[in-house]
């Protein structure tokens, strides 16, 4: 009987084997907390271009910044491509990425790199409020286009939006609160109070009110604009609107992993990563985020509701100093009763 | 008992086994906790302004015991309705069908389904009754969901034992005059004690490490460790602090296990049913037909949010977009079997394997720690634990620190997936093991064994048969599981080994509900078809050994 389970075991350890040796022989492996949806084709694209197959992963910023640390020493990945800026902040911390610049970096805004070099954004990503159409039209409201919208009683309990522990999305929401009340952060505090009083709930991963604002749940969620996109995509009525105070965009970055197995492989999708033809991919392949080489082309209808969104200038440097105190202080202020 | 050649080299190989995946990765992330250069608790000193872990710890512990209680109350209410209320076969199938449903939810759909059952605008909330103000964030909402996902595991440990609880023995009672409620109370429940113990732990070690459930139902109002630890680790990048909160979980998971211990052991524990002198087959009558409209009712409602949950799932799979666009289509089905075959097929390679290896090492384990004698028994049984009453996070974090270097290099193959699902959820298996195997009396080994039967054959072809539906109760599990486990999986998926559910969360994030749906559905369908295969091939080898109602589930 325990022949059985050692024959078992063995016969699992050949296969394995056996598929662990099956990779090609020019393959570069990324780990990326883009979608699927919105990164495989820019990694097709590739492929065709240079044959070079790229295998990927997707994870969230935390779970890929979690693995990557864990493989330290024998890394898995030789990329990280597509991860909110502050996932690239503690990865540079836990010192899992090293600096390299590719041949455009000169060309991309300097607020828009790491200033060592660790890591470059290859898009930027902008906050927006969405909401169901059909609701609003239900309770009589227009969709909001002020802060001091949101805080009006009609939307009690209807309005979603990200967890501040959660990276990337609350991050991008708490930022934009910040700027828009003009970096005075006790004022952006007590608004977030008042906000909370309205809030049904706030999801655990950024994008997670977009299902339930979609089919109706709750009124407005604050999110992505590649989520408020995607749900328009689908066919979901979701207005999308700005406040007129302004919103940030956070930016989305690339790094080269420390101590990667196939480091030319790596540095040359880099340099490609940055270069018009990948970056004009983003129209392209409805990523709905705004490219960060200038003159890359821009969705059409990115760019028509961009015209109504006031975008607040960031200081990278500030936020990665200041963003874990922020959460704290949402923590401790705003979500205690 | 006598000593035996074969005990030893078992207990060596199982402790050997255990040592390595289970202890050695777990050592690997306490030193990562609690080292630097030294000796150092700085990884719990970051986490001391945040005054949701206090309450987090304080509401995990009251969701673990509500859920506990409330699902193996609701398991034995089920369980109770399957074995003692005469009911056909087919209605027993039916029951078995429908009961299994909530376990095997693929991530975040059950949540999600809930939330469309009984949210704001829910089907059942606002469409049918007309609420509006309904909130089922928090501990409500989360208490639901959770009873609901893992109900079934104590559905299945309660009716393997019920079902060796001799209806001759409540005959005696019942002849010796006494009514109903006095021989339930009496003679059913208290040898039915260990089952109950031992869902109880089940249930309430799986609340404990389940951060899926309040990550969507719980919100900020209701935090609890799991999530707590998954916000430290992914939206704070903090592993080490996460893993402190996790360890802190360790507390509550031994303070279950102890307590199922002493309940068991309390009364000299003598829970014998099972003697090998079978009674004539007698007509159940230890439930009265009030009793059984009870317990129908309430499993019935059970039913009913259950299947309207799933419901949800499958409409979403058959048209376009949910509530956007209604019309049928079979698009999300031709995009599962275009593109998303692979994953199928190396999920399946993984559960299948998983099935028998784990079946084997939860039975072989149950057996060790249940009717021999060895040192370091006791905490053989915990550390076989540890991994299920830990969130998935945590595993598979230390699975990565422990395995991803030489000589140990195993990420990135489908071994460490078998191996990971095997430790982490083979504990069904081993506690409906241990459960039943109280049932049996040992006379019935030693009989076999003063026949010159050796300790591997009486395993064989005594205890193994007895124990079958403990077995096969086990496997069912961990074959769902193995189906549908996400959180330490994403850790571990390689790029060779993609999973169906690493597909389905990608399809949640995605917003393409009906792809996820679609997913979750095939992973459904090919679990009651494993389950059954599973079931008639357990039957087949077994032929001849005395047997239960025959159910879907039973053998």
């Amino acid at each position: 009987m325990r022949d059985w389970t050692l024959a078992a075991c063995v016969a699992v350890l050949i296969m394995a084997g056996g598929y662990a040796g099956e990779a090609a022989a020019e393959t570069l492996n990324v780990y990326t907390a883009w979608p699927e949806s919105l990164s495989q084709p820019i990694f097709k694209a590739y492929t065709a271009k240079t044959g070079v197959q790229v295998n990927f992963i997707r994870l969230s910023t935390g779970e890929l910044v979690a693995r990557a640390t864990a493989e330290k020493n024998n890394p898995r990945a030789d990329v990280i491509w597509g991860a909110p800026g502050d996932g690239f902040a503690a990865a540079k911390e836990a010192g899992i990425i090293e600096p390299y610049r590719p041949p455009t970096w000169d060309k991309i805004p300097a607020e828009l790199r790491d200033k060592d070099g660790y890591y470059t954004a290859v898009s930027r990503n902008t906050l927006v409020f969405m909401s169901n159409a059909k609701l609003l039209k239900e309770k009589g409201l227009k969709a909001p286009t002020s802060w001091n919208d949101l805080l009006d009683p009609a939307y009690k309990g209807q309005i979603q939006t990200a967890d501040a522990r959660t990276s990337g999305t609350a991050l991008t929401r708490i930022l934009s609160i910040y700027y828009a009340f003009g970096k005075d952060e006790d004022k952006a505090f007590d608004y977030q109070k008042k906000l909370h009083a309205n809030v049904q709930v706030y999801t655990k991963s950024g994008g997670g009110c977009t299902i339930p604002a979609a089919l109706g749940q709750a009124i407005v969620c604050i999110a992505h604009m590649p989520d408020a996109m995607e749900a328009r995509k689908k066919g979901y009525d979701m207005a999308v609107t700005f406040p007129k105070e302004g919103v940030v965009a956070v930016i989305e970055g690339v790094a080269l992993v420390k101590g990667a197995k196939n480091r030319e492989l790596a540095t040359k999708f880099i340099d490609w990563t940055f270069s018009r033809d990948m970056q004009d991919l983003l129209d392209k392949h409805d990523v709905y985020m705004l490219p960060t080489l200038p003159g890359a082309s821009i969705d059409a209808n990115v760019q028509a509701l961009m015209k109504e969104a006031k975008l607040l200038p960031v200081d990278l440097e500030w936020v990665g100093k200041n963003r874990k105190r922020l959460v704290e202080r949402w923590v401790n202020e705003v979500i205690k009763e | 008992m006598r000593r035996d050649p074969v005990v030893a080299p078992a207990v060596l190989l199982v402790w050997g086994a255990v040592a390595l995946f289970v202890l050695y990765p777990l050592g690997r992330l306490l030193i990562l906790t609690f080292w630097d250069g030294g000796p150092s608790l700085d990884a719990v000193r970051r986490l001391g302004g945040d005054w949701t872990h206090r309450v987090a710890l304080v509401n995990s512990l009251v969701l673990a015991a509500l859920v506990g209680i409330a699902g193996t109350a609701l398991g034995l209410a089920a369980a109770l309705l399957a074995v003692r209320a005469n009911m056909s076969r087919w209605a027993v199938r039916a029951l078995d069908a429908v009961i299994l449903l909530p376990l095997i939810s693929p991530p975040f759909t059950a949540a999600i389904a809930l939330i469309f059952a009984l949210g704001p605008r829910g089907l059942i909330s606002y469409h049918v009754f007309g609420l509006t103000k309904v909130n089922i964030y928090g501990l409500w909402g989360t208490l639901l969901s959770e009873t609901l996902t893992y109900f079934p595991i104590a559905y299945l440990t309660l009716k393997a034992v019920l079902a060796n609880v001799d209806p001759n023995l409540e005959d005696s009672a019942f002849s010796l005059g006494a009514r109903r409620w006095r021989v339930f109370r009496t003679i059913t429940l208290p040898l039915a004690t260990p089952g109950v113990a031992n869902a109880f732990l089940l249930v309430s070690a799986a609340s404990l490490a389940d951060f899926a459930t309040p990550l969507i139902l719980g919100g900020t109002r209701f935090p609890v460790l799991p999530t707590q630890a998954f916000l430290q680790i992914t939206g704070l990048y903090d592993t080490r602090g996460g893993a402190a909160l996790c360890f802190l979980l360790l507390v509550p998971a031994l303070a279950v296990f102890a307590g199922q211990r002493w309940v068991t052991e309390r009364r000299g524990g003598s829970f014998v049913t099972i003697t090998g002198k079978v009674g004539a087959a007698t007509r159940v009558k230890s439930l009265s037909p009030a009793a059984v409209a009870g317990l129908g009712a309430v499993c019935g409602l059970v039913v009913v949010l259950v299947l309207v949950c799933y419901a949800v799932i499958f409409a979403a799979s058959i048209v376009r977009g949910l509530g956007a666009d209604n019309s049928l289509s079979l698009a999300h089905y031709a995009h599962v079997f275009s593109g998303g075959l692979r994953a199928v097929r190396d999920t399946l390679i993984v559960a299948v394997i998983c099935m028998p290896v784990g079946g084997l090492f939860a039975v072989v384990l149950g057996f060790l720690v249940s009717r021999t004698q060895f040192p370091g028994r006791r905490a053989l049984e915990f550390a076989a634990m540890l991994n299920y009453a830990l969130p998935g996070t945590i595993v598979g974090i230390a699975y990565l620190v422990a395995f991803n270097d030489p000589p140990l290099a195993l990420t990135g193959t489908a071994f460490i997936l078998v191996v990971c699902y095997v430790f982490r959820y083979s504990l069904a298996g081993t506690r409906a093991t241990s459960a039943v195997l109280a049932q049996i009396d040992p006379s019935i080994e030693e009989a076999s064994a003063s026949l010159g039967a050796r300790r591997d054959t009486t395993f064989r072809r005594v205890v193994l048969p007895l124990v079958r539906p403990a077995l096969l109760a086990g496997m069912t599990v961990l074959f769902i599981r193995a189906m549908t486990a996400i959180s330490a999986t994403i850790f571990l998926v390689s790029l060779q080994w993609s999973l169906v559910t690493v597909r389905i969360l990608e399809g949640i994030t995605n917003l393409e509900l009906g792809q996820a749906s679609a997913f979750s559905v095939l992973v459904i369908v090919l679990v009651y078809v494993a389950v059954v295969v599973a079931s008639l091939v357990m039957r087949r080898l077994n032929a001849g050994s005395f047997g239960q109602a025959g159910t879907l589930l039973g053998g």
